[in-house]
C-alpha cells in the first residue's frame, strides 16, 4: 500500500522552490522595510557612547568645590578638582549654572566645567544621576547600557536597544540603523535590523558607494539571476537558524542601498556649477551651512573622525531620511588612570560639544511631519561607568561604579535631574522610581531602567528590559 | 672475561632470543558470549522536526583571519583591503573591541563583494594567461589555452563547477543545482566572447562562488 503522506525530503524541496523566490529575491528587505525611501522617520533615536568612563563630577553631576574641599576629603571622599583645569582658562573652576533661555523655564540643573556649549540647551535635557552600573569592567559597563540587560560574565545578552527598536519599528528607510565605532547585537530580528556596523567614517561611506570594479551589464545581471535562484533542501536545513538568511538579506539590502547613491549624502565637496544650475548652488549652500554647523573646516575634506564630524554625520544619517537609529562612539580618551584632570576635560567637553552643535541643528530643522528634528528624535548620552570621586596617586581617576546618564529631545521629561549619587564617595543613590527623590526604602537605578525609559518614551515595547520606565523621565 | 667479550655474548645470546622461532600456541575456542559492557545506549541525532527544524550546532560566519585565510587559499592571492577593513568587517583591536563581531550584516557582504571582485578579476586575468591547466584556479578543467569559451563542452563547464565548488565550499555541486550554474557559466561565457570580456565569465564565476553564503559559514 503507498504511503499517500508526502516525504519530508519532497516538502523540504517544494518549501524550498517557494522560499527562494522570497527569500533571495529583493523582497525580503522591502518586505521587513516596505518601501525604503530618503523620508525622515516620525521617531529618530541616537545613541552617544562616551569610550573609557567619564567623569561625571566634570559634567553631569558637579560638586560645588567651596563644599568639597580638600580638607573635607577624608570625610566625602570627594575631590571636584576643578581647580586643576585652571591652566586653561576656557575652563570654569566652578559649577557651571546655565543661563535662562528666552521662553524657557529656569534651570534646574547645574554641571562640571566640561559641559560646555550644551549646558545652553539645558531645556531640552535631563540627567540622570546616581546609576548603579554593577560593574567597573568597560566592556560589561557599556554592553550593559547597550542592551540594558546585565551581561553574563564580559558577553552581551538580548540585542541592542538600537536593534530593538528598528526591529519593532521596521522603519522605511535604506539604512535603519547605524552603528559607528560600537558594537551592536542582533538576537531575534531578521538581518534587516542589523546595524550597518563600522569601525571609521571612510569605511560607512565605502560600504554605502558602488564598487569600484564593475562588470559588463549584462554580466551583472547574469550575476544577479544566478544569486537569487532557488535554494535546495540541504541548504534550507543548514539554513534553520537563520543565518543564511540573514546574510542574503544583507545582500539584499546592500543592493536596495547601492541603488540609492547614499554615499553622495555624506560627500561635503561642492560641486563645480558653471552652468548655474540652481539645485547644485542649493546643496553647496546645504553644504556649506553643514560644514559651518559643525566647525568642520569651509573648504577642503573633511574628517569626519573627530567628535564634531560624527555629530555632522548623524544629522546627515536623521536629516536626510537614511536611518532611524544612530549608534555612536563620539568621544574617547577619558579612561584616564594616568592622565591630568585636564586632558579628561578636554576630551570630555569635545563629545559634550558636539552633542550640543548637534542639538542645535536638530532644533533648528523643520521635521517633514512638523516641529523640528529634535522634537521627533530620543538621544541618550552614556558611558561604561564614571570615574573614582578621588584622585589617584598619578594624578587620574579610577573606574567608579556610580554613573550618570544624559537623556535628550522627544519624549523626555526636560529639564529635569532624575536620582542623585551621594556626598559621602558618590554611592548609587536609593531613590523613588517615580520621582526620583532620595527615599531610604527606595531603589537603584539601573541601566535597563534608562533604557526602558529610552523605549516608553517612544511608545515601544520594553518588556525585554523586565523593568519598567522611570516616569518622572517621561514627558506628559 | 674482558667487558669486550662480555657484551659480545651477551649481544649474541640476545640476537639468538629475539630471532629464535617462538612455539605457537595452542588455539583457543573463541567465546562467543557478549562480553558485558557499561556504555549507555548511544541516541541517535533527533528528528530535526522535532527540535525546531534543525540539528547539531547552529551555523557560524567565518572571522575575518578564516576569511583571509580562505581567500588566500582558494585563489592564491590575497585582497589588498581586508587588513584595512579589518575592524569593520568584524575584527577585534582589543583596545576598544575586544569581540569577534561574525555577524552577517550589510557591511560584511558590501566589503566581501568588493573584495571578490578585485581577486576575483585578478585571478581570472592570471588563469587567462597561463597554458598550463594544472596551475590555473578557476579554469583547471580546461586543456590547452583558454579561447573561445562558447566551445568548451557540456562535460568541460560540468566538471569545472564541480571542482570549483569542492576548491571554494568543499561540497561539489550536483542535481538541478548543477544544473542552474551550469547555464549561468554558459551564459557567462557568451556574453563575455560577445563583449570581448573573457576575464569576466570566470571573474563572475569566482565572485558568485566567494559571495555564496557556503563560502562565509561553517
Amino acid at each position: 500500500m503507498s504511503n499517500p503522506r508526502i516525504s519530508r525530503r519532497n516538502f523540504l524541496q517544494a518549501a524550498a522552490g517557494f522560499a527562494g523566490t522570497s527569500l533571495l529575491g529583493v523582497t525580503p528587505f522591502r518586505a521587513f522595510a516596505q518601501a525604503s525611501s530618503l523620508a525622515a522617520p516620525d521617531r529618530c533615536f541616537v545613541f552617544l557612547y562616551f569610550s573609557g568612563g567619564f567623569d561625571v563630577l566634570l559634567s553631569l553631576d558637579p560638586r560645588d568645590p567651596k563644599v568639597f574641599t580638600p580638607e573635607r576629603v577624608s570625610e566625602t571622599r570627594i575631590l571636584p578638582g576643578y581647580s586643576l583645569l585652571s591652566t586653561d582658562a576656557s575652563f570654569p573652576t566652578d559649577v557651571v549654572r546655565p543661563q535662562r533661555r528666552d521662553g524657557a523655564p529656569e534651570p534646574a540643573m547645574t554641571f562640571g566645567p566640561a559641559i560646555g556649549r550644551l549646558a545652553e540647551h539645558y531645556d531640552k535635557l535631563a540627567v540622570v544621576r546616581g546609576i548603579n552600573m554593577k560593574t567597573v569592567a568597560h566592556e560589561v559597563g557599556f554592553r550593559y547600557f547597550l542592551t540594558g540587560k546585565q551581561p553574563i560574565a564580559s558577553a552581551a545578552r538580548g540585542s541592542s536597544t538600537a536593534t530593538e527598536i528598528v526591529g519593532q519599528l521596521k522603519p522605511a528607510v535604506p539604512v535603519p540603523s547605524i552603528a559607528y565605532g560600537i558594537e551592536s547585537y542582533n538576537d531575534r530580528y531578521p538581518g534587516a535590523a542589523n546595524a550597518l556596523r563600522v569601525s571609521r567614517a571612510n569605511d560607512l561611506i565605502l560600504a554605502l558607494s558602488p564598487s569600484a570594479t564593475t562588470l559588463d551589464a549584462d554580466i551583472e545581471k547574469q550575476l544577479v539571476d544566478l544569486r537569487g535562484q532557488s535554494v535546495t533542501c540541504e541548504s534550507q536545513l543548514y539554513d534553520t537558524r537563520g543565518l543564511v538568511s540573514q546574510y542574503r538579506q544583507a545582500r539584499s539590502q546592500m543592493d536596495d542601498v547601492l541603488g540609492s547613491k547614499l554615499h553622495k549624502q555624506f560627500q561635503l565637496d561642492f560641486e563645480a556649477n558653471n552652468a548655474k544650475d540652481p539645485a547644485i548652488d542649493q546643496r553647496n549652500m546645504a553644504r556649506a551651512a553643514l560644514r559651518a554647523q559643525y566647525n568642520l573646516p569651509a573648504t577642503g575634506n573633511v574628517n569626519y573622525d573627530s567628535p564634531a564630524g560624527r555629530a555632522a554625520l548623524i544629522a546627515i544619517a536623521l536629516k536626510q531620511g537614511i536611518s532611524q537609529c544612530v549608534s555612536m562612539n563620539l568621544v574617547g580618551g577619558l579612561d584616564t588612570h594616568f592622565g591630568t584632570q585636564l586632558t579628561h576635560a578636554t576630551n570630555q567637553r569635545a563629545g559634550w560639544n558636539a552633542i550640543a552643535d548637534l542639538v542645535d541643528d536638530l532644533r533648528k530643522s523643520p521635521h517633514p511631519a512638523g516641529g523640528n528634528f529634535l522634537d521627533h528624535t530620543t538621544m541618550l548620552a552614556f558611558s561604561e561607568f564614571s570615574r573614582t570621586p578621588l584622585i589617584n596617586s598619578s594624578g587620574g581617576r579610577d573606574h567608579h561604579i556610580s554613573s550618570s546618564a544624559l537623556l535628550i529631545g522627544a519624549g523626555i521629561a526636560h529639564n529635569t535631574v532624575f536620582g542623585s549619587a551621594g556626598d559621602i564617595n558618590m554611592a548609587p543613590g536609593v531613590v523613588d522610581r517615580k520621582t526620583g527623590q532620595t527615599d531610604p526604602s527606595g531603589v537603584n537605578i539601573l541601566p535597563e531602567d534608562v533604557i526602558a525609559t529610552v523605549l516608553a518614551a517612544a511608545g515601544v515595547d520594553y518588556s525585554i528590559t523586565r523593568t519598567s520606565p522611570l516616569e518622572g523621565l517621561l514627558s506628559g | 672475561m674482558g667487558r669486550r667479550n662480555l657484551s659480545f655474548l651477551i649481544g649474541c645470546a640476545l640476537a639468538l632470543g629475539c630471532s629464535a622461532p617462538s612455539k605457537p600456541a595452542a588455539p583457543e575456542i573463541a567465546d562467543l558470549t557478549p562480553i558485558p559492557h557499561d556504555h549507555p545506549p548511544i541516541a541517535a541525532l533527533p528528528d530535526p522536526e522535532l527540535s525546531g527544524g534543525h540539528v547539531g550546532r547552529a551555523p557560524r560566519r567565518i572571522s575575518v583571519a578564516q576569511l583571509k585565510a580562505s581567500i588566500q587559499t582558494t585563489t592564491g592571492r590575497q585582497w589588498s583591503q581586508i587588513d584595512k577593513l579589518a575592524a569593520s568587517l568584524g575584527s577585534a583591536d582589543y583596545a576598544l573591541v575586544n569581540a569577534e563581531a561574525t555577524e552577517p550584516n550589510l557591511v560584511f557582504a558590501k566589503f566581501l563583494e568588493d573584495g571578490a571582485r578585485e581577486v576575483c578579476l585578478a585571478t581570472a586575468q592570471a588563469d587567462l594567461a597561463e597554458s598550463n591547466p594544472d596551475k590555473r584556479v578557476l579554469a583547471r578543467d580546461v586543456a590547452g589555452n583558454l579561447a573561445d569559451l562558447r566551445q568548451l563542452s557540456e562535460q568541460t563547464r560540468r566538471d569545472n563547477l564541480i571542482y570549483l565548488s569542492t576548491r571554494f565550499w568543499g561540497q561539489p555541486l550536483a542535481g538541478a543545482e548543477l544544473d542552474k550554474w551550469n547555464a549561468s557559466f554558459k551564459a557567462f561565457a557568451e556574453r563575455a566572447e560577445v563583449a570581448k570580456k573573457r576575464r569576466e565569465a570566470w571573474g563572475a564565476l569566482c565572485i558568485a562562488f566567494m559571495t555564496d553564503p557556503r563560502f562565509i559559514t561553517y
